[in-house]
Protein backbone atom coordinates (compact mmCIF):
# COMPACT_ATOMS: atom_id res chain seq x y z
CA UNK A 1 0.00 0.00 0.00
CA UNK A 2 1.07 3.46 -0.99
CA UNK A 3 1.90 6.63 1.08
CA UNK A 4 -0.74 8.04 -0.90
CA UNK A 5 -3.28 5.16 0.17
CA UNK A 6 -2.54 5.18 3.68
CA UNK A 7 -3.30 8.79 3.92
CA UNK A 8 -6.94 8.63 1.65
CA UNK A 9 -7.50 5.43 4.11
CA UNK A 10 -6.77 7.49 7.51
CA UNK A 11 -9.01 10.84 6.08
CA UNK A 12 -11.75 8.31 5.09
CA UNK A 13 -11.61 6.55 8.38
CA UNK A 14 -11.58 10.17 10.12
CA UNK A 15 -14.48 11.11 8.26
CA UNK A 16 -16.12 8.04 8.84
CA UNK A 17 -15.94 8.59 12.84
CA UNK A 18 -17.18 12.29 12.59
CA UNK A 19 -19.98 11.05 9.74
CA UNK A 20 -20.95 8.48 12.64
CA UNK A 21 -21.15 11.55 15.32
CA UNK A 22 -22.81 14.19 12.88
CA UNK A 23 -26.42 13.03 13.23
CA UNK A 24 -25.90 14.30 17.06
CA UNK A 25 -26.23 17.86 15.98
CA UNK A 26 -28.32 20.82 17.78
CA UNK A 27 -31.66 21.47 16.16
CA UNK A 28 -31.43 24.39 13.40
CA UNK A 29 -34.43 26.66 11.94
CA UNK A 30 -34.64 24.14 8.89
CA UNK A 31 -34.60 20.76 10.74
CA UNK A 32 -37.61 22.07 12.93
CA UNK A 33 -39.28 23.16 9.89
CA UNK A 34 -38.94 19.87 8.42
CA UNK A 35 -40.09 18.00 11.58
CA UNK A 36 -43.44 20.12 11.56
CA UNK A 37 -43.95 20.06 8.15
CA UNK A 38 -42.51 17.07 6.44
CA UNK A 39 -44.66 17.02 3.58
CA UNK A 40 -44.06 20.58 2.16
CA UNK A 41 -42.07 20.43 -0.98
CA UNK A 42 -40.56 23.76 -0.12
CA UNK A 43 -39.59 22.05 3.48
CA UNK A 44 -37.98 19.66 1.87
CA UNK A 45 -36.19 21.52 -0.29
CA UNK A 46 -34.86 23.72 2.16
CA UNK A 47 -33.81 20.68 3.83
CA UNK A 48 -32.11 19.03 1.15
CA UNK A 49 -30.04 21.74 0.63
CA UNK A 50 -29.23 23.17 4.27
CA UNK A 51 -26.02 23.84 3.80
CA UNK A 52 -26.22 25.84 0.77
CA UNK A 53 -28.74 27.91 2.64
CA UNK A 54 -26.91 28.79 5.78
CA UNK A 55 -23.81 29.50 3.52
CA UNK A 56 -25.95 31.70 1.51
CA UNK A 57 -27.24 33.70 4.25
CA UNK A 58 -23.38 33.95 5.47
CA UNK A 59 -22.37 34.99 1.73
CA UNK A 60 -25.34 37.44 1.66
CA UNK A 61 -24.60 38.94 5.32
CA UNK A 62 -20.90 39.34 3.59
CA UNK A 63 -21.73 41.36 0.93
CA UNK A 64 -24.29 43.45 1.94
CA UNK A 65 -22.18 44.64 4.58
CA UNK A 66 -19.08 44.51 3.09
CA UNK A 67 -20.55 46.91 0.23
CA UNK A 68 -22.23 48.89 2.59
CA UNK A 69 -19.12 50.13 3.88
CA UNK A 70 -17.47 50.77 0.56
CA UNK A 71 -20.74 52.93 0.06
CA UNK A 72 -19.89 55.53 2.49
CA UNK A 73 -15.68 56.10 1.03
CA UNK A 74 -15.50 58.81 3.79
CA UNK A 75 -11.99 59.78 4.28
CA UNK A 76 -12.19 59.65 8.12
CA UNK A 77 -13.81 56.91 8.59
CA UNK A 78 -16.73 55.90 11.09
CA UNK A 79 -19.06 53.03 12.33
CA UNK A 80 -19.26 50.03 9.64
CA UNK A 81 -16.74 51.16 7.18
CA UNK A 82 -14.29 51.61 10.13
CA UNK A 83 -14.56 48.68 11.17
CA UNK A 84 -14.24 47.10 7.97
CA UNK A 85 -11.30 48.71 7.59
CA UNK A 86 -10.20 47.62 10.81
CA UNK A 87 -10.41 44.20 9.35
CA UNK A 88 -9.02 44.68 5.66
CA UNK A 89 -6.03 46.43 7.18
CA UNK A 90 -5.35 43.66 9.67
CA UNK A 91 -5.51 40.74 6.70
CA UNK A 92 -3.78 42.70 5.19
CA UNK A 93 -0.63 43.53 6.89
CA UNK A 94 -0.69 39.45 7.66
CA UNK A 95 -0.68 38.59 4.13
CA UNK A 96 2.08 41.29 3.49
CA UNK A 97 4.13 39.86 6.52
CA UNK A 98 4.19 36.08 4.66
CA UNK A 99 4.21 36.80 0.76
CA UNK A 100 5.45 40.68 0.85
CA UNK A 101 4.33 43.70 -1.21
CA UNK A 102 3.37 41.62 -3.61
CA UNK A 103 1.23 39.95 -1.63
CA UNK A 104 -1.00 42.44 -1.72
CA UNK A 105 -2.83 41.45 -4.85
CA UNK A 106 -4.09 38.22 -3.15
CA UNK A 107 -5.81 39.77 -0.14
CA UNK A 108 -8.80 39.74 -1.39
CA UNK A 109 -9.24 36.28 -2.12
CA UNK A 110 -7.89 35.65 0.85
CA UNK A 111 -9.76 37.80 3.05
CA UNK A 112 -12.98 36.42 1.65
CA UNK A 113 -12.07 33.30 2.36
CA UNK A 114 -11.07 34.11 5.80
CA UNK A 115 -14.02 35.69 6.54
CA UNK A 116 -16.21 33.31 5.08
CA UNK A 117 -15.38 30.53 6.63
CA UNK A 118 -14.93 32.49 9.82
CA UNK A 119 -18.64 33.39 9.84
CA UNK A 120 -19.78 29.99 8.71
CA UNK A 121 -17.63 28.84 11.87
CA UNK A 122 -19.70 31.31 13.90
CA UNK A 123 -22.73 30.89 12.94
CA UNK A 124 -23.66 27.56 14.30
CA UNK A 125 -23.64 29.20 17.95
CA UNK A 126 -26.37 31.53 17.03
CA UNK A 127 -29.85 29.44 17.90
CA UNK A 128 -31.46 27.76 14.95
CA UNK A 129 -28.08 28.44 12.95
CA UNK A 130 -26.20 26.06 11.67
CA UNK A 131 -22.05 25.84 10.63
CA UNK A 132 -21.90 24.56 6.88
CA UNK A 133 -18.43 24.38 7.42
CA UNK A 134 -19.76 21.04 9.49
CA UNK A 135 -20.27 19.99 6.13
CA UNK A 136 -17.67 18.33 4.08
CA UNK A 137 -19.33 19.14 0.68
CA UNK A 138 -18.30 22.62 1.99
CA UNK A 139 -15.09 22.55 3.19
CA UNK A 140 -13.97 20.31 0.08
CA UNK A 141 -15.38 23.32 -2.12
CA UNK A 142 -13.54 26.25 -0.43
CA UNK A 143 -10.54 23.98 -0.56
CA UNK A 144 -10.81 23.45 -4.49
CA UNK A 145 -11.29 26.89 -4.85
CA UNK A 146 -8.36 27.64 -2.64
CA UNK A 147 -5.94 24.75 -4.71
CA UNK A 148 -7.27 26.18 -8.29
CA UNK A 149 -6.24 29.97 -7.52
CA UNK A 150 -2.89 28.71 -5.67
CA UNK A 151 -2.46 26.95 -9.14
CA UNK A 152 -3.35 29.37 -11.03
CA UNK A 153 -1.10 32.20 -9.26
CA UNK A 154 1.48 30.19 -10.50
CA UNK A 155 0.35 29.68 -13.81
CA UNK A 156 0.79 33.33 -13.78
CA UNK A 157 3.83 33.84 -12.17
CA UNK A 158 5.95 31.16 -13.65
CA UNK A 159 4.24 31.08 -17.24
CA UNK A 160 2.60 27.59 -18.01
CA UNK A 161 5.91 26.02 -19.24
CA UNK A 162 7.93 26.95 -16.09
CA UNK A 163 4.62 25.84 -14.14
CA UNK A 164 4.61 22.38 -15.88
CA UNK A 165 8.61 22.44 -15.24
CA UNK A 166 7.79 23.04 -11.39
CA UNK A 167 5.65 20.15 -11.51
CA UNK A 168 8.10 18.33 -12.84
CA UNK A 169 10.58 18.55 -10.13
CA UNK A 170 12.74 21.64 -12.44
CA UNK A 171 14.96 18.36 -14.04
CA UNK A 172 18.80 18.76 -14.60
CA UNK A 173 20.36 15.95 -16.42
CA UNK A 174 19.46 12.41 -17.33
CA UNK A 175 18.63 11.95 -14.14
CA UNK A 176 16.25 14.58 -13.77
CA UNK A 177 14.83 14.22 -17.00
CA UNK A 178 14.13 10.20 -16.01
CA UNK A 179 12.30 11.42 -12.49
CA UNK A 180 10.00 13.27 -14.36
CA UNK A 181 6.95 10.79 -14.12
CA UNK A 182 7.58 9.86 -10.17
CA UNK A 183 7.93 13.58 -9.70
CA UNK A 184 4.92 14.73 -11.71
CA UNK A 185 3.10 11.70 -9.97
CA UNK A 186 4.47 13.10 -6.35
CA UNK A 187 3.68 16.84 -7.31
CA UNK A 188 0.20 16.63 -8.84
CA UNK A 189 -0.55 14.32 -5.95
CA UNK A 190 -0.07 16.45 -3.40
CA UNK A 191 -0.67 20.04 -5.35
CA UNK A 192 -4.01 18.44 -6.32
CA UNK A 193 -4.93 15.79 -3.69
CA UNK A 194 -3.38 16.55 -0.32
CA UNK A 195 -3.61 20.11 -0.29
CA UNK A 196 -7.30 20.45 -0.69
CA UNK A 197 -7.94 16.76 1.28
CA UNK A 198 -6.21 18.32 4.43
CA UNK A 199 -7.48 21.52 4.24
CA UNK A 200 -11.22 20.60 4.00
CA UNK A 201 -10.83 17.42 5.95
CA UNK A 202 -9.08 19.64 9.09
CA UNK A 203 -12.11 22.21 9.10
CA UNK A 204 -14.65 20.10 8.32
CA UNK A 205 -13.68 17.63 11.27
CA UNK A 206 -12.99 20.44 13.96
CA UNK A 207 -16.25 22.31 13.03
CA UNK A 208 -17.97 19.15 13.10
CA UNK A 209 -16.58 18.58 16.56
CA UNK A 210 -17.48 21.62 18.01
CA UNK A 211 -21.01 21.36 16.66
CA UNK A 212 -20.84 17.64 18.38
CA UNK A 213 -19.46 19.53 21.79
CA UNK A 214 -22.31 21.85 21.97
CA UNK A 215 -24.80 19.21 21.18
CA UNK A 216 -23.38 16.72 24.17
CA UNK A 217 -23.27 20.13 26.66
CA UNK A 218 -27.05 20.56 25.54
CA UNK A 219 -27.75 17.11 26.19
CA UNK A 220 -26.24 17.07 29.63
CA UNK A 221 -28.23 20.56 30.48
CA UNK A 222 -31.54 18.78 29.27
CA UNK A 223 -30.89 15.57 31.50
CA UNK A 224 -29.41 17.01 34.61
CA UNK A 225 -31.81 20.24 35.56
CA UNK A 226 -29.57 23.23 33.88
CA UNK A 227 -26.45 21.83 36.05
CA UNK A 228 -23.95 22.00 33.30
CA UNK A 229 -24.80 25.35 32.48
CA UNK A 230 -21.32 26.84 33.33
CA UNK A 231 -19.79 24.19 31.09
CA UNK A 232 -21.63 24.95 28.58
CA UNK A 233 -20.39 28.21 28.88
CA UNK A 234 -16.88 27.80 28.90
CA UNK A 235 -17.63 25.35 25.43
CA UNK A 236 -19.24 28.28 23.96
CA UNK A 237 -16.36 30.44 24.81
CA UNK A 238 -13.76 27.65 23.37
CA UNK A 239 -15.93 27.06 20.13
CA UNK A 240 -15.61 31.22 19.46
CA UNK A 241 -11.66 30.54 20.31
CA UNK A 242 -11.73 27.58 18.01
CA UNK A 243 -13.55 28.65 14.97
CA UNK A 244 -11.08 31.74 14.34
CA UNK A 245 -8.47 29.42 14.93
CA UNK A 246 -9.42 27.31 12.21
CA UNK A 247 -10.41 29.62 10.02
CA UNK A 248 -6.72 31.32 10.47
CA UNK A 249 -5.36 28.41 10.29
CA UNK A 250 -7.30 27.86 6.83
CA UNK A 251 -5.86 31.81 5.59
CA UNK A 252 -2.44 30.84 6.77
CA UNK A 253 -1.82 27.90 5.20
CA UNK A 254 -3.28 29.07 2.20
CA UNK A 255 -0.82 32.19 2.07
CA UNK A 256 1.52 29.73 2.98
CA UNK A 257 0.70 27.87 -0.06
CA UNK A 258 0.64 30.98 -2.33
CA UNK A 259 4.67 31.92 -0.81
CA UNK A 260 5.76 28.46 -1.60
CA UNK A 261 4.10 28.87 -5.02
CA UNK A 262 5.56 32.31 -6.28
CA UNK A 263 8.80 33.21 -7.75
CA UNK A 264 11.57 32.79 -5.38
CA UNK A 265 14.49 35.25 -5.22
CA UNK A 266 16.96 33.12 -7.49
CA UNK A 267 14.46 32.72 -9.96
CA UNK A 268 13.82 36.25 -10.06
CA UNK A 269 17.18 37.34 -10.35
CA UNK A 270 17.31 34.39 -12.97
CA UNK A 271 14.44 36.16 -14.88
CA UNK A 272 15.59 39.72 -14.03
CA UNK A 273 15.15 40.82 -17.65
CA UNK A 274 11.70 39.93 -17.86
CA UNK A 275 10.40 40.61 -14.59
CA UNK A 276 7.61 43.16 -13.71
CA UNK A 277 8.59 46.07 -11.11
CA UNK A 278 6.62 45.01 -8.06
CA UNK A 279 3.07 46.12 -6.98
CA UNK A 280 3.45 49.42 -4.87
CA UNK A 281 2.76 47.74 -1.01
CA UNK A 282 -1.01 48.90 -0.17
CA UNK A 283 -2.20 49.59 -4.06
CA UNK A 284 -5.48 47.09 -4.56
CA UNK A 285 -5.48 45.44 -7.59
CA UNK A 286 -7.79 45.76 -10.10
CA UNK B 1 -15.63 5.67 -3.72
CA UNK B 2 -19.31 4.91 -2.28
CA UNK B 3 -17.91 6.26 1.14
CA UNK B 4 -16.88 9.84 -0.83
CA UNK B 5 -20.22 9.61 -2.92
CA UNK B 6 -22.20 9.54 -0.08
CA UNK B 7 -20.25 12.38 1.89
CA UNK B 8 -19.44 14.51 -0.88
CA UNK B 9 -22.75 16.20 -2.90
CA UNK B 10 -20.88 17.13 -6.06
CA UNK B 11 -24.25 19.32 -7.10
CA UNK B 12 -23.84 21.14 -3.68
CA UNK B 13 -19.79 21.40 -3.97
CA UNK B 14 -20.26 23.42 -7.36
CA UNK B 15 -23.15 25.41 -6.22
CA UNK B 16 -21.05 26.33 -3.47
CA UNK B 17 -18.05 26.95 -5.94
CA UNK B 18 -19.78 28.88 -8.08
CA UNK B 19 -21.35 31.05 -5.09
CA UNK B 20 -18.44 32.06 -3.93
CA UNK B 21 -16.47 32.70 -6.87
CA UNK B 22 -19.37 34.98 -7.55
CA UNK B 23 -19.05 36.48 -4.23
CA UNK B 24 -15.40 36.96 -4.55
CA UNK B 25 -15.70 38.78 -7.84
CA UNK B 26 -18.37 41.15 -6.65
CA UNK B 27 -16.59 41.87 -3.07
CA UNK B 28 -13.37 42.43 -4.94
CA UNK B 29 -15.00 45.06 -7.64
CA UNK B 30 -17.11 46.79 -4.73
CA UNK B 31 -15.66 46.74 -1.44
CA UNK B 32 -12.25 45.20 -1.34
CA UNK B 33 -11.00 47.62 -4.11
CA UNK B 34 -12.52 50.76 -2.88
CA UNK B 35 -11.65 50.53 0.58
CA UNK B 36 -8.34 49.58 -0.30
CA UNK B 37 -7.88 52.01 -2.17
CA UNK B 38 -9.41 55.01 0.19
CA UNK B 39 -6.97 52.82 2.63
CA UNK B 40 -3.93 53.85 0.42
CA UNK B 41 -4.81 57.16 -0.30
CA UNK B 42 -5.61 58.03 3.34
CA UNK B 43 -2.13 56.44 4.46
CA UNK B 44 -0.04 58.82 1.16
CA UNK B 45 -2.22 61.90 2.68
CA UNK B 46 -0.81 61.04 6.14
CA UNK B 47 2.59 60.39 4.41
CA UNK B 48 2.68 63.73 2.68
CA UNK B 49 1.49 65.52 5.65
CA UNK B 50 3.96 63.86 7.92
CA UNK B 51 6.55 64.97 5.51
CA UNK B 52 5.20 68.47 5.60
CA UNK B 53 5.53 68.44 9.31
CA UNK B 54 8.89 67.35 9.06
CA UNK B 55 10.08 69.87 6.69
CA UNK B 56 8.36 72.55 9.01
CA UNK B 57 10.34 70.97 11.88
CA UNK B 58 13.36 71.17 9.89
CA UNK B 59 12.49 75.09 9.00
CA UNK B 60 11.61 75.56 12.70
CA UNK B 61 14.84 74.14 13.72
CA UNK B 62 17.28 76.40 11.01
CA UNK B 63 15.29 79.35 12.12
CA UNK B 64 16.11 78.92 15.77
CA UNK B 65 19.90 77.80 14.64
CA UNK B 66 19.62 81.35 12.91
CA UNK B 67 18.06 82.88 15.34
CA UNK B 68 20.14 81.82 18.74
CA UNK B 69 23.41 83.05 15.91
CA UNK B 70 21.83 86.20 15.55
CA UNK B 71 21.00 86.56 19.27
CA UNK B 72 24.31 85.91 20.16
CA UNK B 73 25.80 88.46 17.44
CA UNK B 74 23.79 91.31 18.92
CA UNK B 75 24.71 90.20 22.74
CA UNK B 76 28.34 90.29 21.55
CA UNK B 77 27.75 93.82 19.99
CA UNK B 78 26.09 95.03 22.93
CA UNK B 79 28.76 93.69 25.00
CA UNK B 80 31.47 94.79 22.97
CA UNK B 81 29.42 98.65 22.69
CA UNK B 82 29.41 98.41 26.67
CA UNK B 83 33.00 97.96 26.46
CA UNK B 84 33.35 100.65 24.29
CA UNK B 85 30.99 103.15 26.56
CA UNK B 86 32.61 101.95 29.52
CA UNK B 87 35.90 103.07 27.70
CA UNK B 88 34.76 105.96 26.45
CA UNK B 89 33.09 107.07 30.25
CA UNK B 90 36.87 106.41 31.80
CA UNK B 91 38.68 108.26 29.44
CA UNK B 92 36.03 111.19 29.70
CA UNK B 93 36.16 110.83 33.19
CA UNK B 94 40.36 111.19 33.06
CA UNK B 95 39.93 113.81 30.56
CA UNK B 96 37.13 115.28 33.60
CA UNK B 97 39.78 114.66 36.37
CA UNK B 98 43.03 116.45 34.20
CA UNK B 99 40.89 119.42 33.04
CA UNK B 100 39.55 119.84 36.85
CA UNK B 101 43.13 119.47 38.24
CA UNK B 102 44.67 121.99 35.39
CA UNK B 103 41.70 124.31 36.51
CA UNK B 104 42.34 123.79 40.08
CA UNK B 105 46.14 124.05 39.75
CA UNK B 106 45.27 127.36 37.40
CA UNK B 107 43.02 128.93 40.47
CA UNK B 108 45.72 128.09 42.71
CA UNK B 109 48.49 129.54 40.55
CA UNK B 110 46.28 132.62 40.22
CA UNK B 111 45.21 132.69 43.51
CA UNK B 112 49.21 132.78 44.42
CA UNK B 113 49.68 135.34 42.29
CA UNK B 114 47.17 137.45 44.03
CA UNK B 115 48.53 136.60 46.99
CA UNK B 116 51.83 137.54 46.18
CA UNK B 117 50.88 140.93 44.45
CA UNK B 118 48.31 141.75 47.66
CA UNK B 119 51.85 141.01 49.66
CA UNK B 120 53.60 143.66 47.20
CA UNK B 121 50.76 146.16 47.24
CA UNK B 122 50.72 145.25 51.32
CA UNK B 123 54.42 145.54 51.69
CA UNK B 124 54.57 148.89 49.30
CA UNK B 125 51.51 150.49 51.43
CA UNK B 126 53.61 149.18 54.45
CA UNK B 127 56.57 151.01 53.44
CA UNK B 128 55.00 153.72 52.33
CA UNK B 129 53.19 154.01 55.80
CA UNK B 130 56.47 153.41 57.07
CA UNK B 131 57.89 155.98 55.28
CA UNK B 132 54.90 158.15 56.04
CA UNK B 133 55.50 157.24 59.89
CA UNK B 134 58.99 157.77 59.98
CA UNK B 135 58.81 161.53 58.74
CA UNK B 136 56.05 161.95 60.71
CA UNK B 137 58.25 160.68 63.52
CA UNK B 138 60.46 162.71 62.40
CA UNK B 139 58.53 165.63 62.59
CA UNK B 140 57.26 165.37 65.45
CA UNK B 141 60.92 164.78 66.72
CA UNK B 142 61.72 167.93 64.88
CA UNK B 143 58.87 169.76 65.59
CA UNK B 144 58.21 168.76 69.36
CA UNK B 145 60.64 168.84 72.42
CA UNK B 146 59.62 166.15 74.38
CA UNK B 147 61.21 164.14 76.86
CA UNK B 148 63.57 161.34 76.37
CA UNK B 149 61.77 158.63 78.36
CA UNK B 150 58.51 160.44 76.57
CA UNK B 151 60.44 159.92 72.90
CA UNK B 152 61.46 156.46 73.51
CA UNK B 153 57.93 155.99 74.25
CA UNK B 154 56.70 157.33 71.55
CA UNK B 155 58.74 155.96 68.90
CA UNK B 156 58.10 152.44 70.53
CA UNK B 157 54.09 152.87 69.94
CA UNK B 158 54.64 154.07 66.80
CA UNK B 159 56.67 151.25 66.04
CA UNK B 160 54.07 148.72 67.51
CA UNK B 161 51.43 150.42 65.53
CA UNK B 162 53.45 149.53 62.86
CA UNK B 163 53.67 146.15 63.62
CA UNK B 164 50.26 145.36 64.27
CA UNK B 165 49.91 146.40 60.56
CA UNK B 166 52.22 144.20 59.34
Amino acid sequence: MSVTEQHVTAAVQAVAQVQEQAAEELPNLITILEHFFPKSHFVHFLFSWENLVFSFLVLGFITFRAISAARKNEFLPKGLQNRWELVMEGLAEFVTSILGPRGMEHVPFLGTMFLYILLQNWLGLIPLMKSPTSAWSTTIALALITTVYIQWVGIKEHGFFNYLKHLAGNPIGILGVALIPLMLVINLSIEFFAVPLSLSLRLFANVSSEDKLLYKFAELNAMYHWLPFFFQLFANVLVILFSFIQAFVFLLLSTVYISLILPHEHDEDHNAASEKSPSPIHSPST
Amino acid sequence: MEFFQENIHLTEVLVQLIAFLIVFFTLKKFAWKPLLAIIQSRRERFESEWGGIEKTKQEVAALQKDYLAHLQKIEEEARAKMQEAVQEGRRLAREIQEKARLESQTSFEKAKANIELEVQKARLTLRQEIADLSIRVAEKILTEKMAGAQQEKKALEILGELEKKL
